[in-house]
């Protein structure tokens, strides 16, 4: 399994996601958000899963900070009345929920956490196969400066 | 790609074209083929929609044929990044489809046998004219 980590600043997301249908405002509370782009590949020979709410920053203070889900986004979405077509693209461009992919395969996308660590911080990357559960760290990362 | 568990039949699938003529999966019945959903703002998406091209010229189109099923965008915006395809484009705009076929992320491709049967899943980007799965869509062929 080999997983990577990509810092997203908020100019970036803001220009994505306004080419998406977003406008700028809409989408601020998430680009401003510290958020990275994911990357798994399955490059093992059974099938695994991985559950982003497992998933943590630890800040250099040692303080554990979650992800907030796509669904969670989604909600908001739906009660500011974004429209149809710009949440099916930002769903999709999320790193989902819940995965499972199969040898061979690999999934991409974005996600951002619910507060903002104390950098560098540490990504602690959980998912299980056939022997159990398993953790990825990328160590030393930080939020963007923009 | 994974092999799919034997004699699952794949979902409907009746989307309109860049043209607004309606297409159906099961107008391709006896044929292979390559259901492959995409959006032109996923890179790995773009990275692989040239080799549709590619793997769909390898084989006659009376037994085999590709439906690239957009998710969520406009045909303008689509077309912009397509140009004409030799291959049918398909518009899935309130992604109903990509639910119903149980995509969780893009791309996912499925082939589908010649019995309608999903034979095989592909979750990530792949080059479709690789000789692993230019083999398994040769396979399907004959069976």
């Amino acid at each position: 399994m080999t997983v990577t980590a990509n810092t997203l600043g908020t100019a970036s997301r803001t220009s994505f996601y306004e080419g998406r249908g977003f406008t700028a405002a809409m989408i601020h509370p998430y680009a401003a958000s510290c958020g990275f782009s994911f990357g798994m590949q399955n490059a093992g020979s059974w099938p695994i899963t991985t559950r982003l709410a497992d998933w943590r920053a630890i800040g250099a203070d040692g303080r554990e900070v979650p992800f907030r889900l796509p669904e969670e986004w989604d909600a908001d979405w739906e009660r500011l009345g974004i429209p149809q077509a710009a949440r099916i693209a930002f769903r999709w461009a999320q790193f989902q929920s819940e995965n499972t992919f199969e040898p061979g395969d690999w999934i991409m996308g974005m996600a951002v956490l619910k507060g903002v660590p104390a950098t560098p911080l540490r990504l602690v990357t959980r998912y299980r196969d056939n022997k159990g559960d398993h953790e990825i760290v990328l160590d030393r990362l930080t939020c963007a400066q923009d | 790609m994974t092999a799919m568990p034997a004699n699952q039949p794949a979902p409907a699938l009746r989307l309109n074209d860049d043209d607004g003529k309606a297409v159906d999966l099961a107008q391709h019945g006896g044929k292979v083929v390559l259901v492959n959903f995409w959006a032109s703002w996923c890179p790995p998406c773009r990275k692989e929609f040239p080799s549709l091209g590619r793997v769909r010229k390898l084989f006659k189109p009376s037994e085999f044929e590709v439906l690239a099923v957009n998710v969520g965008e406009e045909p303008d915006s689509a077309f912009s990044f397509t140009g004409i395809t030799d291959f049918p484009v398909l518009f899935d705009r309130d992604s109903k489809a990509m639910a119903a076929w149980g995509v969780r992320g893009l791309p996912t491709t499925f082939l589908v046998d010649r019995k309608g049967n999903v034979a095989y899943r592909a979750n990530g980007g792949r080059e479709f004219d690789d000789p692993d799965i230019v083999s398994a869509i040769r396979q399907l062929l004959k069976s």
